[in-house]
């Protein structure tokens, strides 16, 4: 029983619960989850199910749907992956948890001129970029003061203070070795080999973490975004 | 017109003045209030004060109605007993005369303004659920309700199917085939997890609706709160919101 929870600007408005195979969002009332804002199509996306696999499908909608930040017109959802729809966040968990505009002519959606909108379709322009420059996932970070890139196409990636090791990071006590990055079963996960609390994606101290698109990755004093390069 | 919606002030007059100064800040026409401008706050007279010269509308909530004695045999809560009385203590004639006049509702334009519910109004009812909600909706015929009492930011709506869905206050443009019941939350005692005021601004010409956070001194408040001997739970609820 897959769960979706309906945040605006962070802020958790609704909780939604479903066994459906197919759930429509949009700003009208014939949707399953319905946004009121001008800013969401009347038919904006659809999330369908199939063999446990989630699926998200933009339905051409004038300012998008993003998956982890990223501008998509069809994605394989995975749990706690994060669906932006104008102002709104849809966060989708495989299981239920406990807890200046102007008007299309079409269907009188308004073209979102925010920041953050503005921001992210930036960001996604960017990342794409990376992703057709190497042709796969990508470790954005920062080498001697230079933005510095680093593709993910061995099975294994190193992270640490050795001299051997396929990307340096600093750091007080860092270990040699800090942390590598495995490639596995068409996902990427960090995973900690040293001391506790030198690791952390998103804020979050880790031992072992499955990367999304968008994450920030901390090692010691050196900070890494994650690219991912499928779809 | 810009229309802002507050509910709910409870004599906390740090909460008030923040939330006057940031609706001065966004071209607001007219303000409503939609009561509970007394109980539980040390300031309830100089709230009155304020609502009278500031509000062109300011409804009966059940504080007012508890402080004129027209509660009649409905409960209240031992805390919400003991502030009414000490309330009670500090309004004159004048004052008394002034939340006398408070409507049980008022209708401006399309939209329907109410304390507790448009069901039983003077019963003071907490919409809390969409069966309540329910309620509320079948007691009137208005398209959108505004109303506060719970100090919840909510909004309901209710399609023409019939089915009726609640979600957290946020900023939402209504949709004409819908009804709506729209809680505005509360200026001096927020109780969703955020200590900040709350408030709703209605733009009447393009339906938008708009909730609004205003932080302010809270510490000044429960340092009154305190020397009036207030009960801590009145106390240490500001701080949290809850």
């Amino acid at each position: 029983m897959a769960e979706i929870v309906v945040k605006y600007e962070d802020k958790v408005i609704e909780r939604i619960v479903t066994e459906k195979r197919r759930i429509s969002i949009g700003r009208t009332n014939d949707n399953d989850i319905v946004l009121e804002n001008r800013g969401v199509s009347r038919k904006h996306a659809m999330i369908e199910f199939n063999n446990n696999a989630a699926v998200i499908i933009d339905n051409e909608s004038l300012n998008g749907t993003f998956v982890n930040n990223r501008k998509i017109t069809e994605e394989v959802l995975r749990d706690a992956d994060v669906i932006t729809i104008g102002k709104y966040s849809l966060v989708y968990h495989t299981e239920a948890t406990n807890t200046t505009d102007e008007r299309s002519s079409l269907d009188g959606t308004m073209v979102l001129n925010t920041k953050k909108q503005k921001d992210m379709l930036e960001n996604d322009r960017v990342e794409k970029q990376i992703v057709a420059k190497y042709g796969g996932s990508v470790l954005t970070g920062e080498e001697n003061a230079e933005f510095a890139e680093y593709k993910l196409d061995r099975e294994v990636t190193t992270i640490g203070k050795a001299k051997f090791v396929h990307i340096k990071a600093k750091g007080l006590f860092l270990a040699g070795i800090q942390a590598k990055v495995v490639s596995e079963n068409n996902c990427f996960s960090l995973i900690n080999l040293g001391q506790a609390r030198k690791v952390k994606v998103n804020g979050e101290s880790i031992s072992r973490c499955v990367l999304k698109n968008g994450d920030l990755i901390s090692i010691g004093k050196s900070t890494f975004k994650f690219v991912e390069g499928r779809g | 017109m810009r229309l802002a919606i507050v509910s709910d002030i409870h004599g906390n007059l740090e909460a008030l003045h923040a939330v006057l100064r940031d609706i001065e800040d966004r071209q607001v026409d007219r303000i409503v209030c939609l009561g509970d401008v007394v109980g539980y706050g040390c300031d309830p007279v100089a709230c009155l004060d304020l609502v009278a010269e500031r509000c062109a509308v300011t409804l009966m909530g059940n504080h007012e109605h508890a402080v004129l004695g027209q509660l009649g045999d409905q409960p209240m809560n031992e805390v919400a007993q003991a502030s009414m009385e000490w309330t009670k203590q500090r309004l004159d004639d004048r004052h008394l005369r002034i939340i006398e006049r408070f409507p049980m509702d008022h209708t401006i334009e399309n939209f329907y303004l109410v304390h507790a519910s448009p069901h039983q109004p003077d019963k003071w009812p907490y919409i809390l659920t969409p069966p309540a909600a329910r309620r509320g909706f079948d007691a009137t015929s208005a398209w959108m309700t505004f109303f506060g009492h719970t100090h919840l930011p909510t909004i309901f709506a209710l399609s023409k199917g019939g089915q009726c869905r609640s979600r957290f206050g946020h900023d939402f443009q209504p949709l004409d085939e819908n009804r709506y019941l729209v809680n505005v939350g509360s200026v001096g005692q927020p109780r969703d997890d955020d200590p900040r005021s709350c408030y709703v601004i209605l733009d009447t010409n393009t339906v938008d609706v708009y909730y609004r956070r205003v932080p302010y001194d809270y510490k000044e408040t429960q340092r009154k709160m305190v020397a009036a001997d207030a009960p801590s739970l009145l106390v240490e609820r500001l701080a949290i919101g809850r």
